[in-house]
């Protein structure tokens, strides 16, 4: 177990740097094949680990930081959690490594691509399998690297090298909560082992537990995009789209609702805590879905309708369902990915375009693409009988089950978002792929619309490219997992146990919760299918038939304001611009040129200049050297200082 | 090997090697392999310290916590002696001596074209000094070597400098002085006054430890001393010359600047201010936290607005020493041992940064930031390590700068929670300049019209040396904690 753990890590991180030293020197092919290796290496492993475990080991391999009482060894711990999520990373990540030789075919620094995918994948893995803070924060941080440089992967155009910086700061934001919550742990509680903290809880008082869990809130809001820090993830589109899918989808973006989940035994005890979590997840779910309503570019739909849906893990995070959570979380990097990955085709063979009116009648065009792009759609909507359909609807089954106003409340919130998921979701399937090919467009069009790419000159065909096979065979994994992917944790009334359930009951926090009855259960479900119809309902009304030149004419004109509003993202960009950015720039400058230079060396130079002035008096003897008269000059308030000093002692 | 007197040998190599330059004075070609030789034999055998530590530290030394100990009489009518100790935090900042002077003498190699016997010699007279000044355990000895590191960069600015080098030497030569003459008045005013209370006349510091100073008394003095360390570190407000200094130094000088002289003021306040002063430093405590949390804020912000990227890298400095200057006033161990450790990571990191904008400044004769853009895809290795060591500048966890910069949030929570919390704060507005330098530079559009060559195999080598060393701090930090120990549990009184 210790060497496939090991291992599991060790081989993205070797074929990372090793393709960092050297790929810029191979070809392409070793390239490729080296990074796809070592990820499908590590799921291999991962595999083996599955097979050999039973019950949560903690191993250690070396020391890190150790000073004093301090602690923090590389050590990692497998527990279900952990190695659930490990397979789920590696063989998301080997897929999308794959669909990535094909997708990046023709880009000029492969090396730089796969080696960032590559320890892209090795910190994700640091990160779940850390038996302590520091060493998560290790993979928390390498991650946000990762996707800083992968966001901005085409640096040559400052619009994807600034989204790559603001993902980078904003997510730093909410890191340092998650900082001063894990240095604090220490001061508290004397360590710094997860497992450990844990189980100390009771040892401290309930406000303290409530600050601590409310630092790590504001931790996992910034990796995992919740508001008020979700702001970066709509932006982070500007990266290749496999990119997207791996970080901005399936995974690091998940990275915040581990954490919470992993810690829930600790600060899960607070009900504050609780509600902080579930109100952020609810309110950010419902926010990030109207934005998605009213996108036109493909990407940005995928990535607000991935903040919605995480918001839905993070609510039931905060409803103590922490299995429910971890089943969505699942799901929808299956789903996600596969969404993402059918966009990426899409974009592909459209030359870039990413304006989703300039797009349509694709469905006889892209077949390949259509189908597993359909199962994911289903996924996303909730459609009843995908996998979505269930572990969204366990996480508002365990919503409502836990009470009060508030839960209620966040509910209702959750199944009107449910609605406007399955609204937005089927809008961009039948804007897409359904109807007629848009008209061919002229050369200026796309140039103007072409949506942050590569910079390479876009040559307008009005007909489709072929797309490389490895692009549109690695869709079909994705949309049969996410498509059944339900299966792995049924409702008690069509199974007996869930799977995932009882694989991850034994784990702290993870206890599964009163199940309601079946009847409640059905009437869930039928609620939340309502929902999806519903949706689905509206959007085939509005984008089919007849209706849908209208729409497709009344929504690619000029917005109305509050069509403006939600799809900039209720303007939260203006309004950090604002109330952050502009003040902050002002201050620099004025600490710069008004108390560095002004103030503080002004005063300086006119002492200066005056000591100069005075010195040059009596120094028509001497050199009349500037220098030499200040340093008599300082040599003098030496002196009456050493008189002072004397005083002063005798 | 240990009858060598070593420490002796460590201070004086350097000064001995400035008379193997003087033969070749006029030729560069002969001259330069001499000084390095002279560094690599120092940093040799300040390698064999390092590996041999642990088998000194059994040989019983006369004070606890020291490796090797030299003791003379050397001037005895005012109770002098030349006494040098070494122990695991000089250990430490002796290597990072004679390491830093390896990487100033070869970034310089070509950039030096005047004078080049004169600027070796200066070198080499600095390291004695540096050296000096991280091994004297006498006072009056330290400040004869904290006096002979200082004047050499006096010239080593105003001579190869560039910009307004002279008003920026003048400028640091007034605050150097006018700080350590202070400290050299509180050191003669605490002679004196043990010298009342036991009749001995000395300078020792571990003879001093036992004065027993009015706390009035107590204040003025630690004041001294905290003022002249305070300006070398340098903390806010005292911090402006460190800016000029460095934006008109020559590499080489800016190299040493971030990498030694900043640190001498923070070695000065662990080994001397806090142990000979500790009730004034308590209750001095605040103001330390202050100014730190306030430098490190405010430099971060002033840095974020520069243009120059040798300014911009100088208020990063203020900023990470600010760190370091939290560590020291927790005076709590694992805090304090951060703090040491963060010394020796930002000297390799900044002045790896140095090293890359002088590099830089060679090939395109200019710094400013908005000069360049792009070269990411122009010189990749170059880019390559300018974003190696911007992120371990940022405090990547993996690289040198987290483990410092950790540690010392770690300890000093225990001690201020509230300053812990505010420099977390700082660690963001250190990410904010960093990635603006990083994208403004390697990034965006190419701005430069210029073909710039990419990294020499001396620049390489040099680069790969210096990476290497971050990563091994970063991901191995424990032999280095392991040597700092003893002697932070001895001055923190950790049982």
């Amino acid at each position: 177990m210790k060497l496939y753990l090991a291992l599991i890590l060790l081989l993205p991180l070797l074929g990372g740097t090793f393709n960092a030293l050297f790929g810029r020197s191979l070809p392409r092919r070793v390239v490729e094949t080296i990074a796809c290796g070592v990820i499908w290496g590590a799921f291999a492993c991962s595999i083996v680990a599955f097979l050999q475990f039973t019950v949560p080991v903690r191993i250690e391999y070396a020391s890190w930081l150790s000073d004093f009482d301090f602690k923090a060894p590389i050590a990692l711990y497998l527990d279900q959690l952990s190695l659930a999520l490990t397979l789920m990373i590696t063989f998301v990540c080997g897929l999308i490594h794959l669909y990535s030789v094909g997708y990046m075919k023709d880009d000029p620094s492969p090396a730089r691509y796969f080696a960032l995918l590559n320890i892209f994948v090795f910190a994700m893995l640091v990160l779940i399998l850390a038996e302590n803070l520091p060493l998560l924060y290790l993979g928390w941080e390498g991650v946000g690297f990762c996707s800083y440089a992968l966001i901005g992967f085409w640096y040559s155009d400052p619009k994807n090298a600034t989204a790559g910086r603001k993902a980078f700061i904003v997510t730093r934001i909410g890191d340092t909560a998650f900082g001063i919550a894990m240095v604090w742990m220490f001061h508290l509680f004397g360590t710094e082992s997860i497992s450990e903290l844990n189980t100390m809880g009771f040892l401290m008082p309930a406000g303290v537990i409530t600050a601590l869990g409310i630092l790590l809130l504001i931790g996992a809001a910034g990796k995992s995009a919740q508001l008020p820090l979700s702001v970066w993830l709509p932006d982070a589109m500007a990266g290749p789209t496999p990119v997207s899918a791996q970080i901005h989808a399936a995974t690091m973006v998940t990275a915040g609702v581990y954490l919470l989940a992993r810690m829930f035994p600790l600060i899960g005890a607070s009900p504050s805590v609780q509600a902080a979590i579930a109100i952020t997840g609810g309110v950010t779910a419902l926010y990030a879905a109207t934005c998605a309503c009213v996108q036109r570019d493909l990407k940005r739909i995928l990535a607000y309708s991935t903040i919605s849906q995480i918001g839905y893990m993070v609510l039931a995070v905060g409803a103590g369902a922490l299995t429910a959570s971890t089943f969505h979380l699942l799901t929808h990097a299956f789903f996600k990915a596969l969404l993402f990955l059918g966009a990426g085709c899409v974009i592909t063979a459209l030359h870039h375009q990413q304006d989703i009116f300039r797009m349509g009648g694709l469905k006889g065009r892209l077949p390949a693409v259509y189908w597993p792009f359909l199962a994911g759609v289903l996924c996303l909507a909730g459609f009843p009988g995908s996998g979505g359909f269930f572990s969204k609807d366990a996480i508002l089954g365990a919503v409502l089950e836990h009470g009060g106003p508030l839960y209620t409340g966040l509910f209702a919130l959750g199944l009107v978002t449910a609605l406007l998921t399955s609204f937005y979701t089927f809008r961009m399937l039948f804007v897409v792929f359904h109807g007629e090919a848009s008209t061919p467009l002229s050369p200026r069009a796309v140039t103007e619309h072409e949506q942050s790419m590569s910079g390479d000159p876009v040559v307008e065909r009005s007909r489709t490219e072929p797309l490389p096979a490895v692009m549109t065979l690695t869709l079909i994994p994705l949309a049969i997992l996410g498509l059944l992917g339900g299966l792995i944790n049924l409702p008690a009334y069509l199974g007996n146990h869930g799977l995932l359930s009882g694989y991850l009951g034994s784990i702290g926090g993870f206890s599964p919760a009163a199940h309601a009855s079946a009847v409640t259960e059905i009437a869930l479900q039928i609620m939340a299918a309502t929902a999806s119809i519903i949706g689905l309902g509206l959007a085939w009304s509005r984008y089919t038939g007849d209706r849908r030149a209208v729409s497709l004419a009344t929504e690619s004109g000029e917005a109305p304001f509050h069509i403006r509003f939600l799809q900039s993202g209720w303007m939260l960009d203006d309004l950090y611009r604002l109330l952050i950015i502009r003040p902050f720039f002002w201050l620099a400058r004025f600490f710069w040129k008004g108390v560095d230079e002004a103030a503080i060396d002004g005063t300086l130079d006119g002492l200066a200049r005056l000591t100069a002035r005075l010195g040059g008096l009596p120094a028509g003897l001497s050199t009349g050297k500037v220098a030499t008269s200040l340093i008599a000059i300082a040599g003098g308030v030496a002196v009456v200082l050493v008189y002072v000093a004397w005083m002063v002692m005798s | 090997m240990t009858d060598l007197p070593l420490l002796s040998v460590l201070i004086f190599l350097p000064l001995a090697g400035c008379l193997l330059l003087l033969p070749v004075w006029n030729c560069r070609v002969s001259a330069r392999p001499i000084a390095l030789g002279v560094a690599l034999i120092e940093l040799a055998l300040a390698a064999w310290l390092y590996a041999s530590w642990r088998g000194l530290s059994t040989i019983p030394a006369q004070l606890p916590g020291y490796l090797l100990q030299e003791d003379a009489a050397w001037i005895p009518a005012f109770g002098i002696r030349y006494t040098l100790g070494l122990d695991g935090i000089s250990l430490l900042m002796v290597m990072l001596t004679a390491f830093t002077f390896c990487v100033a003498l070869t970034v310089s190699w070509n950039s030096i074209t005047e004078k080049t016997g004169l600027f070796l010699t200066l070198m080499l007279v600095m390291e004695s000094g540096i050296m000096g000044v991280f091994l004297a355990l006498d006072l009056a000895l330290f400040y004869l070597f904290w006096e002979v590191m200082l004047i050499p960069m006096f010239f080593l600015i105003g001579v190869w400098g560039h910009g307004r080098r002279i008003y920026s030497t003048i400028k640091f030569f007034l605050f150097t002085m006018f700080g350590s003459l202070l400290m050299l008045l509180a050191i003669v005013a605490l002679h004196l006054t043990h010298a009342q209370q036991t009749g001995v006349a000395t300078f020792g510091l571990h003879e001093l430890l036992g004065t027993q100073i009015a706390p009035e008394t107590q204040l003025w003095l630690f004041g001294a001393f905290f003022l002249a360390f305070a300006i070398k570190f340098p903390l806010f407000p005292l911090h402006t010359w460190l800016p000029d200094a460095h934006t008109d130094a020559p590499t080489a000088g800016s190299v040493i600047l971030a990498g030694l002289l900043l640190k001498t003021g923070s070695y000065g306040l662990i080994r001397f201010g806090y142990p000979l002063f500790p009730q004034a430093a308590q209750t001095l405590t605040p103001l330390l936290y202050a100014l730190a949390v306030i430098g490190i804020i405010y430099a971060s912000l002033v840095a974020f607005a520069q243009e120059d990227m040798k300014r911009l890298i100088a208020y990063s400095s203020i900023g990470h020493m600010g760190f370091v200057a939290i560590g020291i006033a927790a005076w709590q161990p694992v805090a304090l041992s951060g703090s040491i450790i963060q010394m020796a990571n930002h000297g390799v990191t900044t002045g790896a940064l140095f090293c890359l904008v002088g590099m830089l400044d060679e090939r395109a004769h200019t710094r400013d930031i908005r000069a360049f853009g792009g070269l990411w895809g122009k010189i990749p290795r170059y880019s390559f390590f300018f974003l190696f060591f911007s992120l371990a500048s940022l405090g990547l966890p993996g690289l040198n700068n987290f483990v410092g910069e950790f540690l010392v949030l770690v300890g000093t929570m225990k001690k201020a929670p509230l300053v812990a919390a505010l420099a977390f704060v700082g660690i963001v507005l250190t990410l904010v300049y960093t990635v603006r330098l990083v994208q403004e530079v390697l990034f965006q559009e190419e701005r430069q019209p210029l073909p710039l060559a990419d990294l020499s195999l001396r620049e390489f080598s040099l680069l790969v040396v210096l990476a290497l060393l971050d990563l091994w701090m970063g991901v191995h930090p424990a032999p280095l904690l392991d040597m700092i120990h003893l002697p932070v549990q001895l001055l923190t009184g950790t049982p």
